[in-house]
């Protein structure tokens, strides 16, 4: 049931204005990107080059996304429980036979499909230039694991803010702030320390850079189910306490 | 024959205020019964706690055998639910969105294509399929919100405020659908419009904050009151020595309301007024039992 949900979602963000101007957006900052990219890598001396085109394809055009994402990714979540708290057409999910865990669920994955189209979009953008030059393609996969573990958890961070409030607006500010503070946290920290931990960044570039390390998976996957937790737990409480 | 909705104790609080005192409802088939009250006295919260919205603070609610909380799939797949606010997703067309709403409760792809289209037909709107729901009236969306309620053949249908906003010809439409639907089913509306529950149920609770202060039928009255209208313009008294008449109270200029002796009929009432020479210029049944009941209820010495 979780899945026709998520269909349902996702067909119903496809429906508006919004999801083609966002990606239409995207699709255009990606392209300059990835030509500024490819420019820069021309103009340098082969003998200056410490890094392949994929590195730098990982660092540049794969950053870019991961801004993107974290842009995008609160305005697509408080759509989905702040919104449909305050006009009403909650009612319709709570009062069906479909437990929280799976409206829960259904939502989450709904935005991740959408999401998805925009994680593939680096991705797209970098084979295409298959039939120029040798990729590694290993090091593009996993930065595309990267950013879709990142999507997930930018989702999973935006859903507990949008079943928080009924304000849309709070919602999404309150998404802003922690993503931003948890971009920032890996500033100004001891490497080795907890809250340095806590940043996203390091564990994204080590994807980027295409080093598949199972603790960085672990820290996005906690960061998923932590978060989605908390959101469960919020939808539980709203129907108890009203 | 057993109930459809049984509620045992059931009540709600929000941070230590109850708005919702312990209530206990049953529902059978074919009922539609009327929750009446003033607005703020629990109706819309007791319909959440009914729909499923909303955990009750205390009690049980009992749906088709089902208790709505331990077995909640199986006891929501009877309810239809229509709340205040019609919840509808307006960038969809209203084909697509009661699709939607069929397939979430479980019906099959050519079941939920059947449904569509009888519930399309029960609410008259055979002509709006492919129109979005963002552009239709007020009236129309509050019929999309209907059908969103009754197209998996729910047993028990709530209805908070159903022809709210609707025009005089919609809201018979709309009663007759009500009727039509609780043939083999049982409703729940509720409304603080006393003509509203008074047309459509058989059965009627009132309630006054969070209280339920009637519970019962919708009795007739045993004296007949009648809205009469006059040429003249006599003394309420003289009409009240009047034989037939038990009681008399003026509405306005013109217009008193006469309660019957037991007994009398309406004609001798005439008679008797031609009679005097006030000369009768409109007499028509006045259904104030209700409101009667409504207002004995909500202000006698119960509260």
């Amino acid at each position: 049931m979780s899945g026709y949900l998520a269909w349902i979602e996702w067909r119903r963000l496809m429906r508006t204005p919004l999801a083609w101007t966002m990606l239409g957006l995207g699709l255009c900052l990606l392209s300059w990107q990835f030509l500024g990219t490819l420019e820069i890598f021309n103009g340098m001396q082969p003998a200056s080059r410490s890094l392949g085109l994929s590195h730098h394809l990982g660092l540049q055009l794969f950053g870019l996304a991961a801004v993107l994402i974290l842009i995008i990714t609160p305005i697509l979540t408080t759509r989905s429980f702040s919104d449909a708290f305050r006009n009403g057409s909650y009612a319709l999910l709570s009062s069906a036979p479909l437990s929280n865990i799976t409206i829960l669920l259904g939502k989450f994955v709904g935005i991740l499909l959408f999401q998805l189209l925009f994680v593939l979009m680096p991705l797209i953008l970098s084979l295409s230039l298959f039939s120029g030059t040798q990729l590694d393609v290993g090091l593009l996969l996993a930065a595309t694991l990267g950013l879709l573990l990142l999507s997930a958890s930018f989702t999973a961070i935006g859903l507990y803010f949008s079943v928080q409030n009924e304000n849309p607006g709070i919602a999404a500010a309150g998404s802003y702030g922690l993503l931003l503070l948890i971009s920032l946290l890996d500033q100004n920290t001891e490497g080795g320390s907890f809250i340095h931990w806590l940043a996203w960044p390091s564990h994204y570039l080590d994807l980027q850079l295409g080093l598949v390390h199972i603790s960085d998976l672990a820290y996005f996957l906690l960061v998923i189910l932590f978060f989605l937790g908390l959101a469960l737990h919020q939808l539980d409480k709203r129907r108890i306490q009203g | 024959m057993p109930n459809l909705l049984t509620t045992t104790n059931l009540s709600r609080s929000y941070q230590g205020t109850q708005v919702v005192v312990p209530i206990d409802l049953q529902l059978m088939r074919g009922d539609i019964l009327g929750l009446l009250g003033p607005n703020g006295a629990g109706k819309s919260t007791i319909m959440r706690m009914l729909s499923g919205d909303l955990a009750p603070s205390h009690g049980k609610i009992e749906i088709c055998g089902y208790d709505l909380i331990a077995q909640s799939k199986h006891a929501k797949q009877q309810i239809g639910y229509l709340p205040e606010r019609p919840p509808l997703h307006r960038d969809q067309s209203v084909d697509e969105f009661l699709s939607d709403c069929a397939r979430l409760r479980d019906l099959t792809r050519a079941e939920t294509r059947q449904a569509r289209l009888l519930t399309k037909t029960r609410c008259g709107l055979e002509q709006s399929g492919r129109r979005l729901i963002r552009k239709l009236s007020k009236g129309y969306q509050q019929r999309v919100g209907l059908a969103q309620a009754i197209i998996h053949n729910p047993r028990i249908i709530i209805l908070d405020e159903p022809t709210d906003g609707l025009d005089p010809a919609q809201i018979r439409q709309v009663r007759e659908l009500i009727r039509e639907l609780s043939n083999e089913r049982g409703v729940i509306l509720s409304s603080h419009i006393l003509p509203e529950i008074q047309a459509t149920c058989n059965r009627v609770v009132i309630l006054q904050q969070g209280k339920t202060v009637y519970a019962g039928d919708i009795t007739p009255p045993e004296q007949a009151c009648y809205r009469l209208g006059l040429e003249q313009n006599p003394d309420e008294a003289l009409i009240t020595a009047l034989p037939a008449v038990a009681a008399t109270e003026r509405l306005h200029t013109d217009y008193y309301r006469i309660t019957l002796q037991v007994g009398s009929r309406p004609n001798e009432l005439v008679q008797q007024i031609l009679n005097q020479g006030w000369g009768v210029c409109e007499l028509t049944p006045d259904t104030t039992s209700l409101e009667q009941l409504f207002l004995q209820a909500t202000t006698g010495p119960s509260q």
